[in-house]
C-alpha cells in the first residue's frame, strides 16, 4: 500500500511530462462552404448593349484585408436587367452560393438602397414559393445624370410577409443581414 | 435556514464508539451546547429530540441541553430552534457523550466552509456562505442565481438561461470557480459561457473575497467561488430528499433527489436534478426561444481505509440545453442599430412553447475526482487528488441550408489535475500548509463547424508550488502565503489572412503571489479582518489569440500576443460586530489595483466586410482601480421577526485613459422582511417574508463606451411562504415564491439581451419536498 502511493505521483508526473512533450496535432482547417466572398452585380441594357459589372471581393471574410470593390458607369434614362451572383472564391473552383439562396428563397430576399443623389430605381423580377420577392433577378431603371452610392442587402429570414417587405422597405424585415455592399454608381 | 453540524464531532464520536460497546447499560447521558454558526453565540431554549425513544429536551438560556439515563444504541436525534430547520444528527451511544451542534441561525452571517470541521478551516479568509437548505430552496435557479444572495456578487448574464457570477467588479478569466476542490475547466473565458455546477449537489457555496486564496488552482485575481459537498453522514441508515419545483413563468419544472448512506465499510451519496423549461415571458410579450433543458447527475463514494488512511471519489455529470432569445441574435452591425431600436424583438411569437430552436448551447461536462487522505504521525497529513474534467461545448447559431444543426462553435476540452497537500502543527498553534499542483488542458476545435475558430487548438501547463503559514495567538490569527507558478501554453492557431496558415506560439509565464491577512477578534461581538495580497496573472487564450467574428458580442475581436501579466494588489477590510443579541453588521471595504488590466477596446473604425459593417474590438492593456463595498445587516427587533439589509456598490476606473471600466455592477440595495409563526400542530418553521431590491441606474459610463445607454434602475418586490410538516421520521415541507410581483417592465445593465428586450416579468413559484 505504502510503496504504491509513493509511486502515484511519480507516475502521474511521468504520463503528464509524456503528454506535454509531443507537440499539438495541426488543425483541421474547417472547410468555410457557407463563406461568401464575392457578389457580382451584372447590369445588362434591355434594349441590349455591353453589360456594366459591379463586384464586391472580400475574401479573407472576418480577417483585416480590406475588402475590393469594382464600381462600373450606367447611361441615364436606361433600363437594366439585373443579376446577382454570390460566389465562394477561397475555393477551385469558386462555389456558387446563389444557388443555395434560390434554394432557400423563402428564407432570404434581397433589398436595394440608393442614395439621394442616385437617380435609379430597382424592382424584383424573381419571386419566392409564396410569391414574395427575392431579389436576385433584378431590374434598374436609371433617371437623369447622377452619382451616388447603391447599398445592396441580404437578409436571412427576414419578415417577408410584414409591412411594406414585399415592395422592397428594409425597415420592418428584420432577420440576420448575410451580405451588406455598397456600390458607387454613375449614371451618364 | 440553518445549515451543518460540524461535520468533525461525527469523526470523534466514532472513534469513542469503537473504545467500548455495552448493550444493556441504560445509564448514559447526551448533554452539549448549541450554538450559532455564524457569530458562535448560543441558541437558547433549542430543542432536542430523539426519535427512536420518542423523548426530548429543551435547552437552557445559555444553549446547554442534557438528556440523562439514555439506553446505549443506534439514535437519531433532531435539534431544532425558532426559525431554523430541524437538524439531523446520528449518534451511536455507547459512553457519556457530550456534544457541540452548531446550526447556522444566521446563515448571511457564515463565513467559513466547514470542511470536516477541520481546525485549520478556521483561517483569516473574508468569505460569504449559502448553506444546504437555501442552496435547495432555490434549486431551480443556476450557480450564478444562487450566488447572487451574497453581498458582493451580481450576475452577467446573456438572456435569462446563461449568467455567471461576478464578484467585486471581476468575472470570467478573473474568478476561479471550484467544484469540489477542482477548478472548474471548460470556456470560462466567454461572457455567454456559464459555469456548469449543478448547484442542487453542493452543501455549501461560498465566496472567498479576500486575497488569501494561494492554497486554490486556478488563474483569480482574488476572488473565488466555492462549491463544497460535505462528507457522508455516518449514518447506516438511507435518508435522502426530493423536490419538485415549478415556475409559472416559462412553465418550468425541476425534479432533483439526493440519497446517501453511511456505512462501515462504504459511505455514499448519489443526487440528480432534471429541468426543463419553455419560453418565459416579459411583461406585454413571449420572450422566444429562451427555454432549456438541464439534466445533471453526481456521485460519491467515500471509505475509510484504515483509522489514518480516507479515500473518496466523487464523479457528476452536467448535461444542459440552452435557447437564446431569438431577437439577440443579429448579422452586422445595422442590424443591431435596428434591433435597438424595436419596441418588441424581432421574431417575437404570440405563443408559448417549450422547443429550442437555433441560436442554442449545448455543453456536457464531467468531472471526476479522487482524493486520498493520510494521517502522519504527529500533527502531520498529506493529501493527494485528482480531478480530471472533460467539456464539450456545441453553440449553433441560424445558418443558412440546414446547418441550424451543425454547430458554429465546437470544443471539446480536457483537463487534468493532481494535487499533494502537505500539512503540519508545529509549535504552539503554527500550521504550515504547502503543496504542488500540476495541471494540463487540451482544447480542440472541431472543424465540423465550417467556420474558422475565434479560439484556437491550444495545450496548456501549469505547475504551481505554494506555501500558507497559519499562526492562532488567541485573539489575535494571522496568515501569511505565497505561491509561484509556472504556466506554457502553446496555441495553434490559423490564420485569417490567405492563403489560411498555421501558426504556432508558445508562451511561458512565471506568476507568483503573496498575500497576508490578520484577524484580530476585539471582543466576543467584535472581529476585525485585514487582509492584502499581491498576484500576477497571465493572459489566457482568448485574450492572446482570439479572432474572427464573436457572434456573442457582435463584433470582431482580435487577440493580442503581446500582452503581458496583470500585476494585481488587493486590500480589504472587514468589520464583523454585534450589537445586543439582535443586530449584526458585516462591512466590507476593499481597494484593487491592476496593472495592465486586459479588456477589451472598441476601436475608432469598423471591419468592412461583405456582411457589413461590425465594430472591432481588440485586447488591450491599461491600468485599472476597484474599489467599494460590501454591507450586510441581521437585525431581529423581537423573537419572531428579522430583518436582513444587504448593499453592494462598485467602482472601477480605468486610471490611463480616465475613463470608467464597462461591465461593472451598478449599486444594488436588498431587503427582506420575515416573521415565523409558532408551531401549528405538526406544521412547523411556518414562515412569512417579503423583499425587496433595488438596482440603480449604471451611471459611471461615456456614451461612447457602449452601443445604448445604460439602462434605468428598478425596484422588484417578492415574497416568500414556507411550512414543513414533521411526520415521525420525515419531513414534508412547501414553499410558495414570487418574484417581480408588480410584473415590472426592466433592463439590466449586465445582461446583454437589453439591447433587444427586457426583463422576464411576474413568476410564482412551488416548492414541494419531501426529506427521510
Amino acid at each position: 500500500m505504502k510503496n504504491q502511493k509513493s509511486l502515484l505521483p511519480v507516475y502521474l508526473l511521468s504520463v503528464l511530462l509524456l503528454i506535454v512533450s509531443c507537440k499539438k496535432d495541426d488543425p483541421v482547417i474547417p472547410n468555410e462552404e457557407e463563406l461568401i466572398t464575392t457578389l457580382v452585380y451584372t447590369l445588362t441594357p434591355v434594349a441590349g448593349g455591353e453589360p456594366a459589372v459591379f463586384t464586391f471581393t472580400d475574401t479573407d471574410g472576418a480577417g483585416g484585408a480590406a475588402p475590393v470593390v469594382v464600381n462600373d458607369t450606367l447611361t441615364a434614362n436606361t433600363a437594366y436587367l439585373g443579376s446577382l451572383q454570390l460566389l465562394d472564391e477561397t475555393v477551385s473552383p469558386p462555389d456558387d452560393i446563389s444557388a443555395e439562396i434560390t434554394d432557400e428563397a423563402e428564407a432570404h430576399q434581397f433589398f436595394f438602397a440608393a442614395e439621394a443623389g442616385l437617380n435609379a430605381t430597382v424592382t424584383y423580377a424573381d419571386f419566392d414559393g409564396n410569391g414574395r420577392p427575392l431579389g436576385l433577378a433584378n431590374t434598374l431603371t436609371t433617371g437623369n445624370v447622377s452619382e451616388g452610392g447603391l447599398t445592396i442587402t441580404l437578409r436571412h429570414e427576414p419578415d417577408k410577409a410584414a409591412a411594406g417587405v414585399a415592395d422592397g422597405n428594409i425597415a420592418n424585415a428584420g432577420g440576420e443581414t448575410d451580405i451588406e455592399v455598397q456600390f458607387t454608381v454613375k449614371v451618364q | 435556514m440553518c445549515t451543518m453540524i460540524n461535520r468533525g464531532l461525527v469523526a470523534l464520536l466514532l472513534m469513542l464508539c469503537f473504545t467500548h460497546i455495552s448493550s444493556q447499560t441504560c445509564s448514559y447521558t447526551i448533554s452539549g451546547a448549541l450554538k450559532d454558526k455564524g457569530t458562535n453565540m448560543p441558541l437558547p431554549y433549542a430543542t432536542v429530540y430523539i426519535q427512536e425513544t420518542q423523548s426530548g429536551a429543551v435547552a437552557d438560556s445559555v444553549g446547554n441541553f442534557i438528556l440523562s439515563n439514555v439506553c446505549a444504541g443506534a439514535y437519531h436525534l433532531k435539534f431544532s430552534h425558532i426559525g431554523c430547520e430541524t437538524e439531523n444528527y446520528f449518534l451511536q451511544l455507547s459512553a457519556d457523550t457530550t456534544i457541540q451542534i452548531f446550526l447556522g441561525h444566521h446563515t448571511e452571517l457564515l463565513s467559513e466552509t466547514v470542511v470536516q470541521g477541520k481546525k485549520e478551516d478556521n483561517t483569516a479568509k473574508v468569505s460569504n456562505t449559502i448553506g444546504r437548505s437555501e442552496i435547495v430552496a432555490q434549486s431551480s435557479k443556476s450557480l450564478a442565481g444562487v450566488l447572487e444572495n451574497i453581498a458582493g456578487v451580481s450576475v452577467l448574464k446573456n438572456g435569462s438561461g446563461i449568467s455567471k457570477p461576478v464578484v467585486h467588479g471581476l468575472y470570467g478569466n478573473r474568478i476561479a470557480i471550484l467544484n469540489n476542490g477542482i477548478a472548474q475547466a471548460g470556456q470560462q473565458w466567454g461572457n455567454d459561457h456559464a459555469p456548469e455546477i449543478d448547484p442542487f449537489a453542493a452543501d455549501h457555496i461560498s465566496v472567498v473575497k479576500g486575497a488569501s486564496v494561494l492554497a486554490y488552482a486556478g488563474n483569480s485575481l482574488g476572488s473565488v467561488v466555492l462549491v463544497d459537498m460535505d462528507n457522508v453522514n455516518q449514518d447506516p441508515h438511507l435518508h435522502g430528499e426530493t423536490n419538485y419545483l415549478f415556475q409559472s413563468n416559462g412553465l418550468g419544472h425541476t425534479l432533483n433527489a439526493r440519497l446517501e448512506k453511511g456505512g462501515k465499510w462504504l459511505q455514499w451519496r448519489i443526487t440528480g436534478t432534471l429541468k426543463a423549461r419553455g419560453d418565459q415571458k416579459s411583461p406585454g410579450y413571449y420572450l422566444s426561444n429562451t427555454g432549456n433543458r438541464e439534466g445533471n447527475i453526481s456521485v460519491q463514494l467515500e471509505r475509510r481505509i484504515n483509522t489514518k488512511i480516507n479515500s473518496k471519489i466523487y464523479y457528476s455529470l452536467f448535461n444542459t440545453e440552452i435557447a437564446i432569445l431569438r431577437g439577440s441574435h443579429i448579422g452586422n452591425l445595422t442590424d443591431l442599430e435596428e434591433a435597438i431600436t424595436r419596441k418588441v424583438p424581432f421574431f417575437t411569437q404570440n405563443h408559448f412553447t417549450y422547443q429550442i430552436e437555433a441560436p442554442r448551447q449545448i455543453v456536457q461536462h464531467h468531472l471526476l475526482k479522487a482524493q486520498v487522505n493520510c494521517l502522519l504521525r504527529g500533527n502531520q497529513s498529506l493529501q493527494f487528488t485528482y480531478g480530471g474534467q472533460l467539456n464539450n461545448r456545441k453553440e449553433f447559431d441560424v445558418r443558412r441550408s440546414g446547418r441550424e444543426n451543425i454547430p458554429a462553435l465546437s470544443l471539446l476540452q480536457q483537463s487534468h489535475f493532481a494535487e499533494g497537500v502537505y500539512k503540519t502543527i508545529f509549535g504552539t498553534n503554527l500550521l504550515l500548509k504547502s503543496g504542488i499542483q500540476i495541471n494540463y488542458t487540451d482544447n480542440t476545435n472541431n472543424s465540423e463547424t465550417g467556420i474558422l475558430p475565434l479560439i484556437p487548438d491550444y495545450r496548456a501547463f501549469n505547475a504551481a508550488a505554494f506555501a500558507i503559514l497559519q499562526k492562532d495567538a488567541g485573539r489575535v490569527f494571522y496568515e501569511f502565503g505565497g505561491r509561484y507558478s509556472f504556466q506554457q501554453l502553446d496555441a495553434v492557431t490559423i490564420t485569417t489572412t490567405l492563403p489560411r496558415k498555421i501558426e504556432r506560439y508558445n508562451t511561458p509565464f512565471h506568476n507568483y503571489a503573496i498575500s497576508g491577512a490578520v484577524k484580530y477578534s476585539a471582543a466576543a461581538n467584535y472581529k476585525i479582518t485585514l487582509d492584502a495580497g499581491y498576484m500576477l496573472r497571465s493572459p489566457e487564450v482568448n485574450e492572446l489569440y482570439s479572432a474572427g467574428l464573436h457572434q456573442g458580442v457582435s463584433g470582431i475581436e482580435e487577440g493580442n500576443k503581446n500582452l503581458k501579466q496583470e500585476q494585481s494588489g488587493k486590500l480589504l477590510l472587514s468589520n464583523d460586530f454585534s450589537i445586543g443579541k439582535r443586530l449584526f453588521v458585516q462591512a466590507l471595504t476593499y481597494f484593487q489595483y491592476i496593472g495592465n488590466y486586459i479588456y477589451l477596446q472598441p476601436q475608432q473604425e469598423f471591419r468592412l466586410t461583405i456582411r457589413g459593417a461590425f465594430p472591432l474590438f481588440v485586447y488591450r492593456q491599461t491600468d485599472a482601480t476597484l474599489w467599494g463595498t460590501d454591507l450586510l445587516l441581521t437585525f431581529e427587533p423581537a423573537e419572531r421577526i428579522n430583518l436582513i439589509l444587504k448593499y453592494a456598490m462598485v467602482r472601477g476606473h480605468d486610471v490611463s485613459d480616465n475613463l470608467p471600466l464597462v461591465n461593472i455592477p451598478s449599486d444594488n440595495l436588498f431587503a427582506s422582511a420575515g416573521y415565523v409563526f409558532r408551531n401549528f400542530k405538526r406544521f412547523q418553521n411556518n414562515t412569512l417574508s417579503a423583499n425587496g431590491r433595488y438596482v440603480w441606474k449604471q451611471t459611471r459610463l461615456l456614451p461612447e463606451q457602449d452601443f445604448l445607454p445604460p439602462p434605468n434602475g428598478y425596484f422588484l418586490l417578492g415574497a416568500t411562504a414556507a411550512t414543513a410538516l414533521h411526520l415521525k421520521d420525515s419531513e414534508l415541507n412547501f414553499t410558495f415564491t414570487a418574484d417581480n410581483l408588480f410584473n415590472t417592465v426592466y433592463r439590466d445593465y449586465l445582461n446583454r439581451q437589453r439591447y433587444f428586450a427586457n426583463e422576464p416579468g411576474i413568476n410564482i413559484e412551488l416548492k414541494a419536498g419531501y426529506v427521510f
